[in-house]
């Protein structure tokens, strides 16, 4: 038996041992591409945006509603006037003419108009930065979406 | 007689240093890998896919032997961080392969290798399985080495240097098992 050739092919070919390399050679290892999958960053992108949606919509409401509370209201005190007395009917139209507008009595209105302008612009600031971020955020998480089933795919 | 030692230490000295500049490809790919070079890890699938493949298919049925290259792979690539020496990848990659084997009789006892039997093949493949199930019924020691040497087509040396084993215990299980096979081959063309 031809030792050298079975340690190290070198030497003479043994017949015995080539024969089974032939036979047993229909065997050997064909060579496939390893398929590594991609991380998948999607759920945690998700639940980032979220986390951020979350913090950005606690933050303006808090924001909101710390503007909305009323301050304190003081008591007004109004010194009574004095009773006059009673008079004959008269033309009321002619007597009260129309108010001025700017003197007109208004019905009072939702917490967030009565907002002074300053903080209503800043206010409505605050809402536009909330719905760009909102969009971009949206746009992102479709973004990732399709890069992701294109990937899987 | 000191300078024949001084001479030889320098020679071992040399030699190391040597090792140590040129680094072996494993070394170099796995540290690749490691700072995020996934082609590397490919390159290290192509290096040692044969080898993977020679040590299942001494074990598991041949079925089941491809999908378990793959799975040892993304598993060696998910891990490869636990690896200590990078030298050392070959043997700690073949002993991914023994243990997946041992798991995969352990989760299967009921399995019996049919689907070779039920695929329609020639008689050349039914003799390569034929002497593939003799040299499995050999003892553990010499079929991983022979199918290796015989299936893989690897070389005594590179057998050695991939395993981890050292050149004279392969040398020895070659040997040995191939005395047995042949003795199994003339018991079957005796019949």
């Amino acid at each position: 038996m031809n030792d050298d050739y079975l340690w190290d092919k070198t030497g003479q070919p043994d017949p015995e041992i080539q024969q089974l390399e032939q036979i047993l050679g229909t065997l050997r290892y064909q060579p496939k591409p390893l398929v590594i999958p991609r991380r998948n960053y999607f759920p945690w992108l998700a639940i980032a945006a979220s986390l951020l949606l979350a913090l950005l919509a606690g933050g303006i409401w808090l924001r909101v509603r710390s503007h909305n509370e009323a301050p304190p209201q003081q008591a007004r005190i109004e010194t009574p006037k004095p009773v006059q007395a009673p008079q004959a009917p008269r033309n009321e139209s002619a007597l009260n003419p129309p108010l001025p507008p700017s003197k007109r009595i208004h019905k009072p209105r939702s917490a967030s108009s009565v907002l002074p302008k300053a903080e209503r612009e800043e206010a409505l600031m605050a809402k536009e930065q909330l719905m760009l971020a909102l969009r971009l955020t949206t746009q992102k998480l479709h973004l990732v979406h399709i890069k992701t089933q294109h990937k899987v795919g | 007689m000191y300078a024949t030692a001084d001479m030889l230490l320098t020679s071992a000295q040399a030699h190391a240093a040597e090792q140590s500049q040129e680094p072996a490809i494993e070394v170099v790919l796995v540290r690749a890998v490691l700072e995020g070079d996934r082609d590397g890890f490919a390159r290290l699938y192509d290096l040692y896919a044969p080898l993977v493949h020679g040590i299942l298919l001494a074990r598991v049925p041949r079925a089941e032997v491809d999908d378990l290259v793959q799975d040892i792979f993304l598993h060696a690539f998910k891990k490869l961080h636990t690896l200590r020496d990078a030298a050392a990848f070959g043997p700690w990659i073949a002993m991914i392969a023994r243990n997946r084997a041992v798991d995969f009789h352990r989760r299967s006892k009921e399995t019996v290798e049919i689907n070779d039997d039920l695929r329609g093949s020639d008689a050349h493949d039914s003799r390569a399985k034929e002497i593939l199930e003799l040299i499995r019924g050999l003892p553990e020691a010499y079929r991983e080495t022979l199918v290796l040497r015989l299936v893989e087509g690897m070389t005594g040396p590179e057998i050695a240097a991939r395993t981890g084993l050292t050149a004279a215990s392969v040398r020895v299980n070659l040997h040995r098992g191939m005395k047995l096979l042949r003795e199994q081959l003339g018991f079957m063309e005796g019949l």
